[in-house]
């Protein structure tokens, strides 16, 4: 199998599981949210603890991944400044629409196309971040340069 | 005809397996928003990988419930977000601007609910963990403020 065709069908299976399950109700989450039903968090914990559980197994094993052929393995990041920051912006986003990126293309499979829009802003968002992470990059490898250069002052 | 929601005890612990079925295959972290960035900044010739499969993937799973297990009637309706309704244009203006500030944040901090809340929180990443507090978090004390205006688009 492909890296595509695999990608293909855990989506499907995802998108179907998150249906399936509810999870692409915006009344669903809202209620989550506002702690009055226990659904998606059990849902959630229960994910966690099961995958935990798998990739250490797998890896244990010393288990190379069956497409790719890389040995399974994992890095894991520390806190950082832009984990908070960009979560307190994720979660705003996440109330105001009652869905997240994963649920949202389920909705849009189910026909409930006002997901669409969601979906459109997401694009959007990410683009805008990718681009103003580029010229900051670019800001700072110029002044850098400058910097370096004998006889002239910095930007 | 509608079958009755998957309960937690079956749909949890089989999106465990898929997070672990992702790693046994392709050795890579299970999220959603990947594919929204390779969409939004790739060419489609140059666009590696899985992520971009699984988002359409996403997309067919959500198409394949509604047409076996639930129902499908296409709507533009959008039902159950917290935000109070300011006419129909412009909840659908208010939903694109929560997905765009959804996006960003989510791309600064480097993954979603499925990809820091879940699959991050499976390796025990303390980045993930801090991640998911921070918009659980943020999004509850949110939805608890939007009740006061009477939310429920």
């Amino acid at each position: 199998m492909s890296t595509r065709n695999a990608g293909l069908l855990f989506g499907s299976a995802f998108g179907f599981l998150m249906s399936w399950a509810g999870l692409s109700d915006a009344t669903v989450i809202r209620n989550m949210l506002l702690l009055r039903e226990a659904h998606v968090f059990l849902f959630m914990g229960s994910a966690v603890l099961v995958a935990a559980v798998g990739l250490r197994l797998l890896r244990a094993a010393r288990m190379r991944a069956v497409i790719t052929g890389e040995p399974v393995a994992w890095s894991i990041d520390r806190i950082e400044r832009r984990h908070i920051i960009g979560s307190l912006l994720f979660g705003a986003g996440w109330s105001l629409a009652g869905t997240c990126p994963g649920p949202v293309a389920a909705m849009v499979g189910q026909g409930r196309f006002g997901a669409l829009f969601v979906a459109g802003g997401l694009l959007a968002g990410v683009s805008l971040q990718g681009a103003l992470a580029r010229r900051r990059t670019v800001v700072k490898m110029v002044q850098a340069i400058a910097m370096e250069a004998p006889g002239t002052t910095g930007l | 005809m509608a079958i009755d929601r998957c309960p937690w005890y079956l749909a949890g612990p089989l999106f465990g397996l898929l997070i672990v079925g992702l790693r046994a295959a392709l050795n890579k972290p299970f999220g959603a928003l990947g594919g929204y960035i390779d969409l939004a900044t790739s060419r489609p010739a140059a666009r590696p990988g899985f992520r971009v499969p699984m988002l359409l993937g996403i997309v067919l799973g959500g198409a394949l419930y509604a047409t076996t297990l639930g129902t499908f009637s296409p709507s533009l309706a959008y039902v159950g977000a917290g935000l109070p309704s300011i006419g129909r244009f412009g909840d659908l203006l208010l939903l694109t601007l929560a997905g765009a500030v959804m996006g960003f944040g989510a791309r600064i901090a480097g993954g979603c609910t499925s990809g820091h809340g879940m699959s991050g929180m499976a390796i025990g990443s303390p980045a993930s963990i801090a991640a998911a507090m921070t918009f659980f978090g943020t999004a509850a004390l949110l939805a608890r403020a939007m009740t006061l205006l009477g939310g429920g688009l």
